[in-house]
């Protein structure tokens, strides 16, 4: 399986379209959001200032980007062509092309998190305790195979002309609600509601409260291993059916 | 593992899609060292066939035994390579790296530069895959199927898309595979590929095996000879459909075309009835002929 993933990485970095929107796009974002915001300004209710909030919403963001969009979409393509077939006549394990899917994203989505990590380090001055990035970092790549799982599901489920928009609407929904690109602060006390529910909203809580020095809350935690339950167990189911199919 | 031992063995094996019989209560064996060609019009179940035969569909009742094992067994243990026409590529990566990604994969892998080398597709083997013609592109998937020492080898129309130089070459590249005494199955409705390279030939119509022998068999069951002749005269159908030995009467103006099993006792019969033919001409059956006069009396036998 590693030959698989090797490949496939070798593949995931000469797509430079890809690449942009998964390593880079991400850092470009948190300039634009934080750039001109002043370093004291705290966002509402949570004692960090908006670069320190923003990075780690840009960093989860990028992780999302990397491995949801090169899991859904790539493995629709795939199956489509005929891809995933071919790989069933070899004794790779059914499960590993998933599996190597979701290392190679893993492995794009790890630079994503440390570029944003850098620059809001050196441009904006955020500043946290050697611990504090190291767990962030941890807890923002191991959070981001919630999605990965998504990702899978999504590309088992949708093929041909319908993935990207499904992949795009999932995308950017869990985006907004989950307060990567604006906390979720400033929104309507209804949608707020709805929000704290979200995949991404208890993703990021994670790294916040490590950035505030606490440890990430029960609920949020639960709330991401709900979730993980329900896309693995869809992307399983949905995965065993296409298998029978094809 | 007994030299004896089937490499493949369907028993009594049915495949239904809504109401569509597939494959209909299909037994054969295949044995070690054959080369053998899977024949039928398209819908007759061939491409289901090796979906069973590699374990890609699970049969609705019946049993697939590969190796004497289950299909995906035989393929975990490196015994089965297998190209589709429904198999895509890996995009956005290089002939070589797909070549040598499928020999990482096999337990008994050949090194790559062979592999490309004897697929010939050595001199692309830098090229992404996603630029290849169609005949390049069969030509990496026969590289995958053989990336190492499988004992079987399955192609499901591996010449589509070549054109006839280059399929001359692949199936000499196909003959090799064989004379290392692999067994080769593979479908196709070039029937002159199957003349040519298999010695075995199952004739597949409505998910049911119509003919099993060698291609000489297949034409003799179909009624071994042409006879072709032109009668100046009015002809007289019923007396001609009275000749003996004869399976198939065709008369159209004065030509009359008539396939017989056994043409010497048609023709003396026929010189039997006062006629007169002219330009008389008896020709063996072609294997094409053969294939559509049996799916023919099949088609015919089952309205």
């Amino acid at each position: 399986m590693n030959s698989l993933i090797g490949l496939e990485l070798t593949r995931a970095l000469r797509n430079r379209k890809f690449l942009f929107f998964s390593v880079l796009y991400p850092s470009v974002l948190f300039l634009l959001i934080a750039g001109s915001a002043d370093s004291t300004t705290k966002v509402d209710g949570t004692g960090l200032t908006l670069p320190t909030y923003m990075m780690v919403s840009m960093a989860s963001f990028g992780a999302l980007t990397a491995v949801l969009m090169g899991n859904s979409e790539r493995i629709a393509k795939e199956r489509e062509s005929g891809w995933v077939r071919q790989l069933r006549l070899t004794p790779l394990p059914g499960r590993g092309y998933v599996l190597a899917k979701t290392a190679s994203a893993a492995v794009v989505s790890l630079p994503s998190i440390v570029i944003v990590f850098v620059v809001a380090a050196t441009v904006k001055g955020v500043r946290l305790d050697a611990w504090q990035w190291l767990a962030l970092t941890g807890a923002i790549w191991a959070g981001s195979l919630v999605f990965a799982a998504l990702g899978v599901a999504i590309g088992y489920l949708a093929s041909g002309d319908a993935v990207r928009p499904i992949t795009m609407i999932t995308y950017f929904g869990l985006s907004i609600l989950g307060g990567l690109w604006m906390p979720t602060t400033t929104f309507p006390d209804w949608l707020q509601d709805i929000a704290k529910w979200a995949p991404t909203h208890a993703y990021a809580a994670l790294g916040q409260a490590i950035e505030q020095s606490q440890a990430p809350h029960a609920k949020d935690i639960a709330v991401l291993a709900v979730f993980f339950a329900l896309f693995t167990g869809g992307a399983a189911w949905l995965y065993r059916k296409d298998t029978l199919k094809a | 593992m007994t030299t004896t031992a089937s490499v493949v063995a369907f028993d009594q094996v049915s495949k239904t899609y809504g109401t569509v019989r597939a494959v209909d209560g299909l037994s054969l064996t295949l044995h070690p060292g054959e080369t053998v060609a899977l024949l039928g019009p398209n819908g007759a179940g061939k491409s289901t066939t090796l979906d069973l035969l590699l374990g890609l569909k699970q049969p609705d009742s019946g049993t697939v035994r590969v190796f004497g094992t289950g299909p995906r067994e035989a393929i975990v243990a490196g015994r089965v390579g297998a190209m589709l026409q429904s198999g895509g590529l890996m995009d956005e990566v290089m002939v070589a790296e797909l070549v040598r990604l499928a020999c990482a994969l096999h337990p008994k892998p050949y090194p790559a530069n062979d592999v490309l080398a004897r697929a010939g597709i050595a001199q692309i083997a830098d090229r992404k895959v996603n630029k290849l013609s169609g005949g390049q592109a069969q030509r990496v998937r026969f590289a995958l199927a053989t990336a190492g020492d499988s004992d079987l080898i399955v192609l499901d129309e591996p010449t589509t898309g070549m054109d006839v130089t280059t399929r001359q070459a692949f199936w000499a590249t196909m003959r090799e595979q064989a004379d290392q005494g692999r067994t080769v199955l593979f479908a196709t409705h070039y029937l002159e590929e199957a003349d040519a390279i298999a010695d075995r030939v199952l004739v597949l119509h409505r998910g049911r095996l119509l003919a099993d022998g060698t291609a000489a068999e297949i034409k003799a069951k179909a009624g071994a000879r042409r006879i072709s002749f032109d009668l100046r005269d009015s002809i007289d159908e019923a007396a001609l459909r009275a000749l003996p030995f004869l399976t198939h009467l065709d008369v159209s103006g004065h030509t009359v075309r008539i396939q017989s099993a056994d043409a010497d006792a048609t023709v003396h019969a026929l010189y039997g009835l006062g006629a007169y033919p002219r330009n008389l001409e008896v020709a063996g059956l072609g294997l094409e002929q053969a294939f559509v006069a049996i799916t023919e009396a099949e088609e015919a036998r089952t309205r």
